[in-house]
């Protein structure tokens, strides 16, 4: 299929094959390999390309496509400097991308939801809508896409609903309208001349693993920067993440980085006040990771607290993480304290909770550095729950090439709050606690067939690694080691054990795995 | 219905949902980010909101699915998009192994 699309269109073919080698920068290869098939207009205007806006991730995906299907040939090096290009010039303002950022950082857990029923049904029935709200086009552009997917994913009619209703008349209608009001073309942002050289603060938690904090420690490398991060977890266990980072358009921070054994992604978000903010993930298996915060400089920013929650009559270390951190530290009411270190960037208390210090979140400050409901304090849990409540794990390996996708929960300790009820708005978070881990049986039909046996298995932190890809000979119709389980927590709190449940769908690999889902 | 005669469990299941009057359970279009299912089993969710459901295993109809493009962004389909990616495993459920997934590490 491929060597027919070549032949037929054979002189510009020519020019697609030839063009890389004389490609100088990234408007060079849009001139003269993309250019090859999408005109200019008498505006210089390139057709398709000036009628879209997106995130690097969405170029990367767009010029993917363009190797895939029509056969462009880029070099690494060239692919690498025309996604640059697009995406420094026709990129998404960071404002434009809050709310969806949550596909771009690969976090295992999100409502993505369209801003309808109908947006999320015709969309997000086949990808995530954060994929759709993360694109800007022109009306007709936007057209354009809708009949792209009908040419190329035929199939779609039947998500669609094909068979009830006329849905290509809904599509061109509702959809495109909806799509063509909310997702406007306009201006690209300007792209950031911010120089981020100089050392961070940083601050974050790896769910499976614990609170950590540390330094990272960027350095200008050409038209990139050196990046190496140094992370200190909770218990002690160091980590060093080194690599390259790329700072696109008007704030989105990528990295490519090495640490702990393992390749790792950072997608972090440039914002207003100068912190970066995102989430750092393990490149094949993107639900290990954690989010991280990072700031530089004097003014007073508290990151975080760790841990967050005392319990009343317990002493314990509190770190406080931040930049500017000068002065006095103040607690909540109830708590008194030592500093044991203190310097800009990292205060080191010694907390003791009053028997009767009042139950509750409370702010947290060090001289103008403050932290709103940055502390709880706790006589009891009253219940847990289990973070994320739904989520996902797929099979992989076993002697495939697709690595298996770990699902990572956490157990959180709450307060029922004045109402005394669980699960109601006044609950009180306490905040990450310590507990025993298992899988169960969802239901009758998992149980039927033993999927707590054959999909995997749960370890002490709350990391659930699932069996191996393939057909299983030992299950029922040779089935997989998909299963649907229950995933519960047990938490010992004085005298009382409380549980926590989430749902776990240990289901099958994908074999189309973008950057945006 | 009252014609039809379920034949396997995933008939039985819907036939003993419309019994009991819970229609409502059985979830046409149920998705979660990236995942889709319809009103056959879906990629990853059956229509009763577990994985029982599903094709078992998968490889036994991995290129009902394929060839179709049914599950486009799950599955590559091999009628437009990816019409090679079936090639090396002719026997989906010997030659498994060899499926790749198709979209290359992201470099940006």
């Amino acid at each position: 299929m491929k060597r027919l699309t070549v032949t037929l269109v054979s002189s510009t073919a020519l020019t697609i094959l030839a063009a890389p080698a004389l490609a100088a920068d990234g408007a060079d290869i849009v001139q003269d390999v993309c250019g090859a098939c999408h005109q200019p207009d008498a505006n210089g205007d390139y057709s398709r390309i000036d009628a879209a806006r997106r995130t690097p991730e969405g170029w990367e995906m767009n010029i993917e496509r363009m190797v895939r299907n029509y056969g462009v040939h880029l070099s690494d090096q060239d692919r690498a400097t025309v996604i640059r290009y697009l995406a420094d010039t026709r990129g998404l303002s960071i404002e434009e991308t809050e709310g969806y950022r949550y596909i771009l950082e690969r976090e295992p857990f999100a409502q993505d939801q369209g801003p309808d029923q109908l947006m999320t049904d015709t969309c997000g029935r086949c990808h995530s809508y954060a994929r759709v709200a993360l694109q800007r086009h022109s009306a007709e552009d936007w057209e354009k896409l809708l009949h792209f997917h009908l040419g190329q994913f035929p199939a779609l009619e039947y998500q669609a609903l094909a068979r009830d209703r006329d849905w290509w008349v809904v599509a061109q209608g509702d959809v495109l309208t909806t799509l063509t009001q909310r997702y406007v073309m306009g201006e690209a942002p300007e792209k950031s001349d911010a120089d981020l050289s100089g050392t961070w603060q940083i601050a974050g938690r790896q769910p499976g693993r614990g609170d950590y904090h540390g330094t990272m420690t960027v350095t200008s490398d050409g038209d990139a920067y050196a990046v190496t991060a140094d992370l200190i977890f909770a218990d002690g266990a160091a980590e060093q993440q080194t690599g390259r980072a790329i700072l696109y358009g008007a704030g989105e921070w990528r990295a490519s980085l090495t640490g702990g054994g393992a390749e790792l992604r950072q997608v972090m978000a440039l914002r207003a006040d100068g912190t970066l903010e995102g989430r750092w993930f393990h490149t094949d298996q993107s639900t290990l990771g954690g989010r991280i915060m990072a700031a530089r400089g004097d003014d007073p920013r508290i990151l975080s607290v760790s841990p967050d929650h005392i319990r009343n009559g317990e002493t314990t270390e509190i770190r406080i993480i931040g930049t500017g951190l000068t002065g006095a530290p103040a607690l909540p009411d109830g708590l008194t304290a030592e500093v044991v270190s203190q310097d800009t960037t990292a205060v080191v208390l010694r907390v003791t909770a009053d028997a009767e210090a009042p139950a509750g979140r409370g702010p947290v400050s060090v001289g103008d550095a403050a932290l709103e409901n940055g502390l709880a304090v706790f006589g009891a849990l009253d219940h847990i729950t289990v973070e994320p409540p739904l989520t996902y794990s797929r099979i992989g390996d076993g002697g495939g090439p697709i690595a298996a996708q770990p699902a990572v929960f956490d157990a959180i300790g709450w307060l029922n709050g004045p109402d005394g009820q669980p699960g109601t708005e006044d609950d009180i978070r306490v905040g990450t606690v310590h507990a025993d881990w298992r899988t169960e049986n969802f239901d009758e039909a998992a149980a039927e067939m033993k999927d707590a046996q054959f999909t995997g298995t749960i370890g002490p932190t709350g990391i659930f690694s699932p069996a191996a890809a393939g057909p299983n000979p030992e299950r029922p119709m040779r089935t997989n080691n998909a299963g649907n389980l229950s995933v519960i927590a047990t938490v010992t709190d004085g005298n009382t054990t409380l549980e926590g449940k989430a749902h776990l769908y240990a289901t099958v690999q994908r074999f189309v795995d973008p950057p945006i889902r | 219905m009252k014609h039809l005669t379920p034949v396997n469990a995933k008939a039985r299941q819907m036939t003993e949902a419309a019994a009991e009057g819970r229609e409502d359970e059985v979830v046409a279009m149920n998705a979660m980010v990236g995942c889709t299912t319809s009103f056959d089993p879906g990629w990853e969710i059956d229509a009763f909101g577990g994985v029982a459901n599903l094709c078992q295993p998968m490889e036994a109809d991995l290129y009902g699915c394929a060839d179709p493009c049914w599950w486009p962004a799950q599955v590559p389909d091999t009628m437009n998009t990816y019409p090679s990616w079936s090639d090396p495993a002719a026997d989906v459920e010997k030659d498994w192994r060899q499926l790749q997934s198709v979209f290359p590490p992201s470099k940006v």
